[in-house]
């Protein structure tokens, strides 16, 4: 599966990746420094105290040194020391809030496929039923509903309807247990992550299921006598699904991108979390550590995606 | 037989030309959901509008009702944590919404048509400099990147609707490439050329006109992408500065407040499904009218 080509091809990837985490940094590092205010400026800290804090994180120094070891330190895997709790790495903070973010992305793309498949095949085995056309009209509503909404209406429903109705006997709890969650903890939230996605998923499956059940093959499966799930699942679904992964790429960074939101209802303690507290602390230090954060994220989850192209479909070589 | 012939005779042979555009407001209005939506969106505008004169109350006017009170007859959508009237700032909202969607439209048409008809009318380099840089902004997360100008610009109108605008215009330039790529190889183009058309003349005038249905059909799905970004933005904190109400904002202070005043988030939440949800059914409406191949 994969071949030497297939190898160099991951090797360009990520010298990409690289040089896009190199370039967003560079954008938000010089960004940041443009910007008017002072991020270490407080009634406590003047005169000499504040001098030598400035000189502790090296900003007394011209922007381009700045600017040049910060490179430098990003090279190493180094992003530095957070400008409000001094003496804390913002590195090892970054990679845990990754690999939290990465998780509940992941499972959110589980639902997403797995809900969105099923809804779109089903949809389409019954054209023009009612069930038909209550998925459809479900997944209008789905993809026109912004997820922090879903979210809202969920935490609603589970949270606090669900807590009052059955006297707190059954209700979702915010929250986030140990570095990795709970599956009590991130059904919820990856449902509403992923919801909005799975309507996508349904309405394209739906449409080219219903292009694909008309082929002729598949008539001629029916007439062989296989059964009508196997026609279903292995002749129709397969081939059906070719158009439905050419949005994968899309829908991943989509589902990273709106996983800031989501984290934040939630309180799930991953990136997109640590980037609502950084701006409002002014930490700009981690700031620029989670964007470069970001950055990789979504350069590792794009090559994950264009790898699993190879594995669905034998026709694409790198 | 001679009265057959005769009525055959007065009766046109071709039913009665009707233009495209005649043709597909005809389509349009045979579908319900479209219409539903167009009948919201009319409303929505009118909301907007009023709202320039008046609302019940002043949108940053505190303490008109009890904090966190819940629906009632002085406050028909319930008061915010600091008694601001929720009907007033969701008014508001409403124009603040509607300007990002629509002004971030009209930013993206500037942008992505001129470029789009150029790098499909000339190709060449410059042809293969747009679609290199398409390729490139296609690369990157645009929420991530409309967060990052936000965050460098300062949050303020104007600014969201350029950080929007710019992670959005590719979409009409690949559109308006691929229109003109297609477009410029029929017959009428070519007799434009033959008799000495100048190229502004050609795109615009031959071109363009040519293409107003995708275009029509993709801007409508910009606007509920922009109003959408919007939310989030203001959401997180990034959006128009306070007292200024957006969606965005108003759920972001409901959420916080969910246990003991629901309805605080659920009007801006209910306010911009229903908004998103009107623009999409039109844009599907538009899209099978416009293109009835399309269809499925």
């Amino acid at each position: 599966m994969f071949t030497r080509g297939t190898l160099i091809y991951i090797g360009q990837r990520l010298v990409l990746i690289v040089l896009a985490v190199l370039g967003v940094s560079s954008l938000v590092f010089l960004g940041i420094h443009r910007l008017p205010g002072d991020a270490l400026f407080s009634e406590h800290l003047h005169g000499t105290q504040y001098q030598l804090t400035l000189h502790h994180y090296g900003l007394d120094r011209p922007l381009w040194q700045q600017y040049v070891s910060f490179i430098a330190g990003l090279l190493h895997g180094d992003l530095g020391e957070s400008l409000v709790n001094r003496g804390v790495p913002i590195t090892p903070i970054v990679v845990r809030e990754m690999s939290v973010s990465a998780e509940v992305g992941f499972v959110a793309l589980l639902f997403t496929i797995g809900v969105g498949m099923v809804f779109g095949v089903v949809a389409a085995t019954r054209q023009n039923s009612w069930l038909d056309y209550l998925l459809s009209t479900t997944s209008v509503i789905g993809y026109s509903m912004p997820n922090f909404v879903i979210a809202t209406f969920l935490i609603l429903v589970f949270g606090i309807w669900l807590d009052n109705f059955t006297q707190g006997t059954f209700y979702f709890q915010i929250g986030w247990p140990g570095r990795w969650g709970s599956i009590g903890a991130i059904w919820l939230p990856a449902f509403a992550l992923g919801f909005p996605y799975a309507s996508i998923v349904a309405r394209l499956t739906r449409a080219s299921m219903l292009e694909v059940i008309r082929q002729d093959y598949i008539r001629t499966a029916r007439a062989k006598g296989l059964t009508e799930f196997i026609v279903t699942v292995r002749h129709a679904l397969r081939n059906a699904l070719i158009p439905v992964i050419t949005i994968l790429g899309p829908l991943v960074i989509g589902i990273i991108t709106g996983g800031v939101v989501i984290e934040n209802i939630f309180g799930i303690p991953g990136l997109g979390k640590e980037f609502a507290t950084s701006i409002l602390n002014r930490d700009y230090n981690i700031v620029i550590g989670v964007f470069t954060g970001y950055a990789a994220l979504v350069g590792i989850a794009n090559l994950g995606v264009d790898l699993l192209y190879v594995v669905i479909d034998p026709r694409i070589r790198y | 037989m001679a009265a057959t012939a005769a009525i055959a005779a007065s009766r046109p042979i071709a039913p009665e030309q009707a233009s495209l555009w005649s043709d597909a407001w005809r389509r349009l209005r045979r579908n319900r959901l479209a219409l539903v939506g167009v009948v919201y969106l009319a409303l929505l505008v009118v909301v907007a509008l009023v709202a320039l004169v008046h609302t019940p109350y002043r949108f940053s006017e505190v303490d008109v009702g009890r904090p966190y009170s819940g629906p009632s007859g002085q406050h028909w959508l319930g008061v915010d944590e600091l008694g601001r009237d929720t009907l007033s700032r969701l008014m508001i909202g409403a124009q603040i919404s509607l300007v990002v969607g629509v002004g971030t439209q009209i930013v993206v048409l500037a942008i992505g048509v001129p470029i789009g008809l150029a790098a499909g009318y000339f190709r060449g380099w410059f042809d293969q400099v747009v679609t290199f840089v398409i390729n490139l902004f296609y690369g990157i997360p645009d929420l991530l990147v409309a967060l990052i100008l936000v965050f460098l610009l300062g949050p303020s109108l104007t600014n969201i609707i350029i950080a929007i605008a710019v992670t959005r215009w590719m979409d009409m330039a690949r559109l308006m490439r691929g229109q003109t790529l297609s477009l410029r190889e029929r017959e009428f183009i070519e007799a434009a050329r033959a008799s000495g058309a100048k190229p502004i003349k050609i795109l615009f005038g031959h071109i363009l006109p040519n293409a107003l249905g995708p275009i029509i059909v993709q801007a409508t799905f910009g606007v509920p992408a922009a109003i959408l970004f919007e939310a989030f933005l203001s959401f997180l904190g990034l959006g128009v500065p306070p007292p200024t109400p957006s969606w965005g904002s108003m759920a972001a202070a409901g959420i916080v407040t969910m246990r003991i005043a629901p309805f605080m988030v659920v009007a801006p939440a209910v306010a911009l499904s229903l908004t998103l949800m009107a623009f999409n059914f039109v844009g599907d409406g538009l899209r099978d009218a416009l293109d009835p191949r399309s269809r499925r």
